[in-house]
């Protein structure tokens, strides 16, 4: 076990790789009550066509890693649920477009529900029955979310940036996909993102990592694994243009919802590339678009904006888009002078001032977030998929210069790549 | 668990508790006036305009960039109803210092920050700036037109609003809309003056600090006037009603999923003797996955994605919300009235009340590792006038509760209003179609 002294932010970070390939890394939190921990497969909703080393690749329906998350829950003895509950740990589960995440917190029982973990997520129990059962639910869920309209304008707005590229499709499927789910299917997907090789274990909070380790150590060695060939994911040709200029749906709303979203080419790979261009990128954004900037007061000096506007910056090594807005009471004129406003920041190019005022905004959102003990075991799984270490950000903020932030700025508003969505009544 | 330290300030009440466990200091102002119709679009809009600037930056912009420069950060308000009170919570989020040597305490820029914001606003002859009052009367008008867009918080919120028509809790924390375009720059500033002065307000600060110091910058910074005759306590009352009969609401918007939500005269409020119990009967009846609605309105008959109870403590009111396909309205309405029948009954599990115990007291175990999480529970024992109850003493009184006590209560739950919204197609029987 490593054990790796982040000097600055008083942590340390204790880590090992197990011989089935499991990457486990243990956060001591002083005088935290609760332990918090998360066990996540690098396996996400664009997940959807894939091929391991040796035999055939495989499409599945939409919605099927998320389907797959209600189904781990269901043991032959029941729901998982319950004896989560009997040991005081809450527990959930949460599926994204690069991972799935099964997690529980708790103050008491850590050992007992740590195995917990590992045991229900390392035994799938699917039936034909208890997988038609989750149907009805599933199908509940995909309406609450129909219903939603800010869900609905930042999924029509990825829909008409993409073709093809899966991270368009809702992360839990439609009615008419999920329909073609079957227990088969499950195993696929189960039998080949589900091995520890592809999988983070996470503890954070009052622990002993020591303990911890040996645990977790024990627990994994009494199962069996067979070595896992290489994971290829397969992903169609995606233009770079974008698949649609305006994405409109209509739903009950009292004003209409207008978010625009600018495509760009992704990197290709991740790593320490992939952060640089994400923190420039969330750095850019931040000055043009955050409440203390220019363009927000004036848009909302002008009834264009309301104080639920916002805008961030989504990358990963297949994909790259940038998402801007919210409510507005005239989504052209909304589009029309964030166009121009952008236009003129180009012109101008962004000032010293602005520039530092958000990298120490940025700085200490980074600093408040180590409060959270969900928020770092989240975060840190999620970067590290990426091979980025999440305790990079902060030199990283430190070391972005203007010029490179100026430089995002103007490769960045290619408007022939932008798209629009709407949601109206 | 480290205590609140307190002590009175003029009229302010501080409440601090010293800690190196965060590596930020956290800050919360509450202030809480009576739920009235006379007032509460004021009560609303006041802090809207409050958050657009103070004396000492009267731009925006400028207001807003001494949050960034503070290493960004966290300021934001919410208002909201808890029991019989529209309450007003301004908060502060910000890094401890000595993670990047700035040579100044955080602590005190923070406190002067949201003191003066409150207490110290920017003023244009004998009412607030004229542009910033239009804009947020706008912003406001807006925000309370926006509720309709979550269709869990409108059905929600009708619910209440249905069920309390007699009592001031019908009212919604933000306010009437008819009543923002009233709002002048100078009888709201008049209203602010008049809020301040009747108003109660606690301070809660969390961080690496000591009541000593804070006392210091709130002396400094909070400059409320002094007042003669204050009230300092809350006082809630719980909801009643004499009438038997079950209302039946339903509302029609174009939405593609149901939302089934009863409300419940639970009669039992913080500082009951039965509160316990209620927490428990509310824990197995619908606050878990384990629980009573998640496992049958869900698990066994597929019907929901959610279905869950919540109790109020403060207005002794119990709520059922769920998710539902429009033409299953009878058959869930069915399975989770039956659910109520059994907790009535009895027919309750040791298995029951010991998952529900273990996931309440883990609950208020985690608390103490978040501050803001800590300031709403004790916030919470000083809303319902019960601060002597620990952390410790809550989980103790849980623990003691059997199966007996917590039947006596199911017996006094009421079933008082039920809430459906659905589409707008189909005639008014058709979510009854047992077919």
């Amino acid at each position: 076990m490593k054990a790796i002294k982040l000097e600055r932010l008083q942590e340390t970070l204790y880590t090992d790789v197990l011989p089935n390939g499991l990457q486990v890394f243990i956060l001591p939190k002083q005088g935290f009550q609760k332990s918090y921990a998360t066990f996540t497969t690098h396996y996400g909703s664009i997940d959807n066509h894939f091929q391991v080393e040796g035999s055939e690749p495989v499409r599945v329906p939409d919605g099927i890693a998320h389907f797959l998350e209600h189904k781990m829950f269901e043991e032959p003895d029941g729901d998982i649920f319950a004896k989560f509950s009997s040991q005081g740990a809450s527990a959930n589960a949460y599926t994204s477009f690069d991972r799935t995440a099964y997690l529980f917190s708790a103050t008491e029982h850590i050992p007992e529900n740590l195995e917990t973990l590992l045991h229900f997520v390392q035994h799938p129990y699917f039936t034909d029955e208890n997988v038609e059962k989750e149907k009805g639910i599933i199908e509940q869920e995909i309406n609450m979310y129909q219903d939603n309209p800010s869900w609905r304008v930042y999924f029509g707005l990825i829909q008409a940036l993409y073709h093809h590229h899966p991270v368009r499709i809702d992360i839990a499927g439609t009615t008419a996909s999920i329909r073609e789910i079957n227990k088969d299917l499950l195993y696929t997907c189960y039998n080949t993102f589900y091995h520890p090789s592809n999988m983070i274990l996470f503890v954070v909070g009052g622990v002993n990592p020591e303990e911890i380790m040996d645990l977790v150590r024990e627990n994994q060695a009494k199962k069996s694994y067979p070595p896992q060939g290489k994971i290829n994911r397969i992903f169609d040709e995606e233009p770079d243009e974008i698949h649609q200029q305006r994405n409109v749906h209509k739903l009950s709303v009292s004003m209409p919802k207008c978010m625009i979203g600018i495509k760009e080419q992704p990197l290709g790979t991740a790593g320490r590339e992939l952060l640089q261009k994400e923190c420039e990128s969330k750095l850019l954004m931040d000055i043009l678009f955050g409440p203390s900037s220019v363009i927000y007061q004036k848009l909302y000096d002008e009834h264009l904006i309301t104080d639920q506007f916002g805008s961030e910056y989504n990358s990963n090594p297949g994909y790259a888009f940038s998402v801007i807005g919210g409510d507005t009471p005239d989504p052209d004129k909304f589009i029309a002078r964030i166009q121009e406003e952008v236009e003129r920041a180009k012109e101008q190019g962004i000032d010293e001032q602005s520039f530092e005022r958000s990298r120490r905004k940025r700085i200490g959102g980074f600093l408040r977030m180590l409060n959270s003990p969900e928020a770092i075991a989240n975060e840190f799984t999620r970067y590290r998929f990426r091979e980025v270490d999440l305790f990079d950000l902060l030199p990283t903020y430190e070391s972005i210069t203007l010029e490179q932030v100026n430089r995002r700025l103007q490769e960045h508003f290619d408007w022939s790549k932008m798209a629009a969505s709407i949601v109206e009544g | 668990m480290t205590q609140f330290e307190r002590c009175n300030i003029g009229s302010i009440r501080l409440h601090v508790l010293p800690t190196d466990r965060f590596k930020t200091y956290a800050l919360a102002v509450f202030i809480g006036q009576p739920l009235n119709e006379e007032w509460i679009t004021a009560g609303a809009l006041t802090p809207y305009v409050l958050r657009r600037g103070n004396r000492r930056y009267p731009e925006t912009r400028s207001f807003r960039m001494k949050l960034d420069e503070l290493y960004g950060a966290g300021f934001g308000f919410d208002i909201s109803k808890r029991g019989d009170y529209q309450i007003a919570q301004f908060r502060l989020d910000i890094i401890n210092d000595r993670f990047v040597n700035e040579g100044k305490s955080f602590l005190k820029e923070a406190l002067q920050y949201v003191g003066e914001t409150l207490t110290d606003p920017y003023v244009e002859g004998h009412g607030f700036k004229p542009v910033y009052v239009a804009q947020e009367k706008e912003t406001l008008k807006r925000r309370i037109e926006s509720l309709i867009n979550d269709k869990i918080r409108y059905a929600a919120e009708r619910c209440i609003e249905e069920m309390c028509k007699g009592d001031p809790y019908r009212l919604s924390p933000l306010g009437k809309l008819e009543h923002i375009s009233n709002q002048s720059e100078e009888t709201l500033y008049q209203y602010y003056q008049e809020w301040l002065n009747r108003s109660i307000i606690d301070v809660y600060v969390v961080g690496d600090t000591t009541l000593k110091e804070t006392s210091q910058y709130i002396k400094e910074y909070f400059k409320i006037p002094e007042r003669s005759q204050i009230e300092q306590d809350y006082r809630q009352t719980a909801y009643r009603s004499d009438t038997r009969e079950v209302k039946r609401v339903t509302d029609r918007l174009d939405v593609t999923q149901g939302k089934l939500n009863m409300g419940f005269r639970a009669y039992a409020t913080y500082s009951d003797e039965a509160y316990p119990a209620a927490l428990m009967y509310n824990g197995i009846l619908g606050g878990y996955p384990h629980s009573k609605l998640f496992v049958n309105v869900r698990e066994k008959a597929s019907l929901a994605y959610y279905a869950a109870s919540r109790l109020d403590g403060h207005k002794g009111i119990l709520t059922i919300q769920s998710g539902i396909e429009i033409k299953n309205k009878e058959k869930a309405a069915e399975i989770i009235l039956k659910q109520i029948d059994a907790m009535k009954e009895g027919s309750i599990t040791d298995l029951e009340i010991d998952q529900t115990r273990a996931m309440m007291t883990n609950q208020l175990r985690e608390i103490q590792d978040s501050a803001f999480e800590m300031i709403g529970f004790d916030f919470n024992r000083v809303l319902s006038g019960t601060l002597n109850a620990s952390v410790g003493e809550m989980i103790e009184a849980i623990s003691r509760v059997d199966k007996n006590q917590i039947q006596q209560y199911a017996e006094k739950v009421e079933l008082d209003t039920i809430y459906f919204l659905r589409n707008r197609e189909g005639r008014a029987g058709d979510e009854s179609n047992k077919a």
